[in-house]
């Protein structure tokens, strides 16, 4: 062994295999630290990139919000400044009645309100303001509602009626979904085709069935529209598109908030589209009542008899809750008898007519006496002193005292 | 509660009278004037299920006799011109039936009436 402690290359060999042994833990040591650098690292990485997508996801936010806040506010003057102009039109439409005029007017009131239908449309969309408070009003009603707020309103047949009605609640948001349907129907097809409304009763509400003989939708758009109306909804106006596509985001929101379906997944026997909005029980009520039926035909010829008190008596019988005189709409009444003769419609009869006159003269008569009567008390002697220009208040002021 | 609460048909507001008369014109002056007389045609009986309210109330107002058609106007809250429409629109599909207004009534001939009285006289006076 000793002969071996002598040999310099031994002495070099260790050398060299302490400075290698050095230097590998050396190493080792630095790969640990560089591992856990790196680690570290990637761990500060992985949290900038979350932190970073949940800023933009909350900037995105936070501008949505922002943008439907003005657009909701924005869309609440339009649909207001469209009511307002609608309640123009009807007292023009009223004024002009009579006149060539009519024709524009009507036309005038078409435009706005397919102008207040966008604004809902988009207000709807911002979680906004879906206009004025509505009475319960019937299936059909609502119908013709929809009908009339897109543009080919004229090719949109109803084809039956149901005796429901829709609750207050429901009856715009309903009629506004029925329109988005109607103005896709009509836009997607022809202008030479109908689209045609069935309104059906079923065990679960009532179906209003709008088929169209329009192309139909591809895979594509139905998928959309599917996942629109079922699945995923829409939230503000991004991502509608150019131009922007209202129609299924607005029909999935309101389906969504009131509680009724829509479904386009059925094809028409026509060809294109067929869309079934499905109306709950709970969105329906009974036939709303007409105020006043007009006057059954029946109701004629029987005619009212004129109390002894006079036509005054006649008209003022019933009261309202203010304690106010209700006035009896008057009966409408044929200038020419129809073939069934009918009595003579109860007037006054001339011994009434004798009456109501002798009553005009008592009572004329009597105003004259009593101004002598007035003029003798002024001149009394208790009243002599007064001047005589304001004979009638100073009685008066006798009277009182 | 303005002065025709009478006769209202369902929410005034919710149906456009535009939609009411189905975008129809206006129809014809010498057809159907203010003075015309309209009433329902005698086969009604079997009214159509596809009338609308509107048209099933004017139907009803003119069943019982002839009415001129600015007092149907009157009966209901329509401007004058829909409510035309709708009767034009009635007329078409042989629900209604009009009538030209009553003509004036002529003053008798006078010598008619002279040779009455002077033969009246010839006999008793």
């Amino acid at each position: 062994m000793t002969e071996y402690t002598g040999n310099p290359l031994l002495w070099v060999a260790l050398v060299a295999l302490v400075a290698a042994a050095v230097l590998i833990s050396r190493q080792r040591k630095a790969a640990r630290a560089l591992r856990q650098q790196v680690q570290g690292l990637r761990d500060h990485y992985t949290e900038l990139e979350s932190d970073y997508g949940k800023s933009v996801q909350a900037a995105q936010e936070r501008a949505e919000d922002e943008t439907k806040t003005v657009l909701k506010s924005a869309m609440r003057t339009l649909q207001g400044l469209a009511a307002e102009q609608q309640l123009v039109l009807s007292r023009l439409q009223t004024k002009y009645g009579d006149s060539a005029l009519l024709q524009d007017l009507l036309e005038i009131d078409h435009t706005n309100s397919q102008f207040g239908r966008r604004a809902q449309s988009i207000a709807v969309l911002c979680d906004g303001w879906l206009g004025g408070r509505r009475d319960t009003a019937s299936v059909y009603d609502v119908v013709r509602s929809a009908q009339g707020r897109i543009r080919h309103f004229r090719r949109v047949d109803i084809l039956s009626q149901v005796d429901f009605g829709i609750t207050s609640r429901a009856v715009e948001p309903v009629a506004l979904a029925l329109a988005e349907l109607l103005d896709n129907a009509t836009s997607y097809s022809s202008p030479d085709t109908v689209v045609e409304i069935n309104i059906r009763t079923v065990p679960k509400g009532i179906c209003v069935v709008v088929d169209d003989a329009g192309v139909g939708m591809s895979d594509e758009e139905r998928a959309r529209a599917d996942k629109l109306l079922a699945t995923e909804r829409a939230s503000g106006v991004a991502g509608l598109g150019n131009p922007p596509q209202f129609g299924f985001a607005v029909i999935g929101l309101l389906c969504e908030r009131f509680g009724f379906e829509v479904s386009v997944d059925s094809s028409s026997p026509y060809g294109g589209v067929r869309a079934v909005v499905l109306l709950p029980h709970e969105l329906l009520t009974a036939m709303p009542e007409k105020k006043a039926p007009a006057a059954a035909p029946a109701a004629r010829g029987t005619a009212r008899p004129v109390p002894d008190g006079g036509p005054e008596a006649a008209l003022t019988s019933s009261q309202t809750g203010d304690g106010l005189p209700r006035r009896r709409r008057k009966r409408p009444m044929a200038i020419v008898p129809g073939s069934a003769s009918t009595p003579r419609a109860a007037g006054r009869s001339d011994s009434e007519q004798a009456q109501v006159m002798g009553a005009f003269q008592r009572g004329t008569q009597s105003g004259r006496v009593t101004e002598p009567d007035r003029a003798e008390r002024t001149d009394r002697p208790d009243n002599a002193g007064r001047t005589s220009d304001t004979p009638g208040a100073s009685s008066e002021g006798h009277e009182v005292s | 509660m303005t002065g025709h609460d009478g006769w209202q048909p369902e929410a005034p507001e919710l149906v456009r009278p535009y939609v009411i008369t189905k975008g129809r014109g206006l129809p014809d002056e010498d057809d159907l004037s203010l003075i015309t007389l309209v009433t329902a045609s005698d086969g009604q009986q079997q009214r159509p299920a596809r009338l609308s309210p509107e048209e099933q109330s004017l139907l009803d107002l003119c069943a019982a006799g002839y009415l001129s058609v600015a007092e149907i106007a009157g009966h209901t809250h329509f401007p004058l011109g829909v409510v035309r429409i709708l009767l034009a629109s009635l007329m078409e599909g042989g629900h209604l039936t009009t009538r030209p207004p009553v003509a004036r009534a002529r003053l008798a001939d006078r010598e008619i009436l002279e040779e009455v009285l002077n033969g009246l006289r010839a006999k008793f006076g």
